[in-house]
């Protein structure tokens, strides 16, 4: 049951019953957020189908990344690249915080800003790159260096990514960061979203070969001008798509949450309806039984 | 009789530009254009930004396509070529006006530049791809 005092519908200071009036209103009222919730439901059961939409295009292009790196890292020796080395030991430590544009998605965008700032707790210090509205926010609020900070959805989403690559590849090659760590949502299932914080700089060398056992050897890959100059261009290429990836990610894993919450955010306003309306119709018998008792009592009086 | 095909893929992040078998597969590759025929041996190089031109076979018939496209990568496979690029756009999707523009603001910026440095070769890569796309839009009309 829904405690009426708590739904601001508490009388006008008498410790009174709420009135029919009250009541009506309050229904009224909810009515109106039902309609919203609903529509926002549908809004977000559309957008889901246009950011999955989203991601499957950039499906082909991430099967043919990920081999072209394998293929790459089982060729190279060793590599001279910054993105293979450490980064430089003292230097804060740059975290790429995405969150969406928007609220309204029950615990979706804090979710990922806690993860974020449990991450930044586990010492040195760090140098935040914000992108998403709530992100940067969030960073707002911290008062903590933001070396980037930008919307998600007023750019263009590839340009934007490929934005955000350039801005801490730079600070990480001037030794301004010494690690490149994105935070951002996983989207588990339709139904479930996770925060997630991964390094994406220092590679590490066995991120990018864990299925190389079931395959089998490769026929001998002949690389132009060598796989070493291949590789300098592509790392930063694998660094921009996994930022964009993560985007479309966190478009979809957003919209989901947004359904489920404002799903649930329908249902309730359901239950309080039903329960308001008992509450009214009581209301309304019990005025009715009084005026009927009283005109009773009033017969009587004229009648003795 | 045609010549021996070989399915080709053009792809970037937003789609897939062009899907179909090709007799031959040219990109202007960081040494230099580099040609793939079907039965090439297994090939990886990177791409500048240019014109990536392709023999392909659609219905029966022989046809020749030009796209524009930014820097990216083109792959061998015994059963396949694919080229990755950011961006790929045939003659008639090419936006002249933006191109001109992509290509001024470029330049403007990279005049603050020195050369030898990411940013100044990030800035060049813009100019080369515009270039490619004026140059692949005016063969066109």
């Amino acid at each position: 049951m829904w405690p009426l005092d708590k739904l601001g519908v508490t009388s006008s200071g008498e410790n009174r019953m709420p009135s029919v009036r009250d009541l009506r209103d309050r229904i009224k009222s909810l009515k109106n957020t039902q309609q919203i919730t609903k529509a926002m439901k549908q809004v977000a059961a559309a957008k889901i189908r246009r950011a999955e939409a989203a991601r499957k295009q950039a499906q082909p292009y991430a099967d043919a990344l990920g081999e072209m790196l394998r293929d790459l890292m089982d060729a190279v020796g060793s590599i001279d690249h910054p993105f293979m080395r450490p980064g430089k030991e003292g230097a804060p430590r740059g975290v790429i915080l995405m969150t969406a544009d928007k609220g309204l998605a029950g615990a979706f965008n804090s979710n990922v800003i806690r993860e974020g700032e449990r991450y930044a707790r586990e010492g040195g210090g760090v140098v935040w790159y914000a992108v998403g509205n709530k992100a940067r926010g969030a960073v707002r609020r911290m008062h903590a260096e933001a070396g980037f900070s930008e919307s998600l959805s007023a750019n263009e989403k590839l340009a934007l990514a490929q934005d955000v690559a350039a801005k801490v590849t730079d600070d990480f090659n001037a030794g301004k960061i010494s690690e490149i760590v994105l935070v951002s949502s996983r989207a588990v299932s339709v139904m479930v979203q996770r925060p997630e914080a991964r390094v994406l700089v220092p590679v590490a060398k066995d991120a990018t070969e864990k299925k190389e056992e079931q395959k089998g050897p490769r026929a001998e890959v002949e690389f132009a001008p060598s796989p070493e100059a291949v590789l300098t261009r592509l790392l930063p290429k694998y660094l921009e798509f996994t930022i964009y990836s993560a985007m479309l990610e966190t478009d979809a894993a957003f919209y989901s949450a947004q359904l489920i919450a404002m799903t649930n955010a329908t249902d309730n306003a359901g239950k309080l309806l039903d329960d308001l309306t008992l509450a009214m119709n009581k209301a309304r018998q019990a005025a009715i039984t009084k005026e009927m008792l009283e005109i009773v009592g009033g017969a009587e009086a004229q009648a003795g | 009789m045609p010549a021996k095909t070989i399915p080709f893929r053009l792809i970037t992040p937003v789609a897939v530009a062009y899907e179909g078998d090709a007799e031959l597969v040219i990109g202007v590759g960081t040494e230099g254009e580099e040609g793939i025929l079907a039965s090439h041996a297994p090939f990886l190089t990177a791409l500048r930004p240019g014109i990536l031109r392709a023999n392909v076979v659609e219905n029966g018939a022989s046809k020749r396509l030009e796209f524009a496209t930014s820097e990216g990568f083109m792959q061998a496979l015994p059963d396949r070529v694919i080229v990755l690029v950011d961006s790929a756009q045939a003659a008639d999707q090419i936006d002249r006006g933006a191109a001109r523009a992509d290509l001024d603001a470029a330049l403007e910026r990279q005049k603050q530049l020195t050369p030898q440095t990411a940013e100044y070769a990030r800035e060049q890569s813009i100019i080369d791809f515009a270039n490619a796309r004026l140059t692949l839009a005016h063969a066109d009309h």
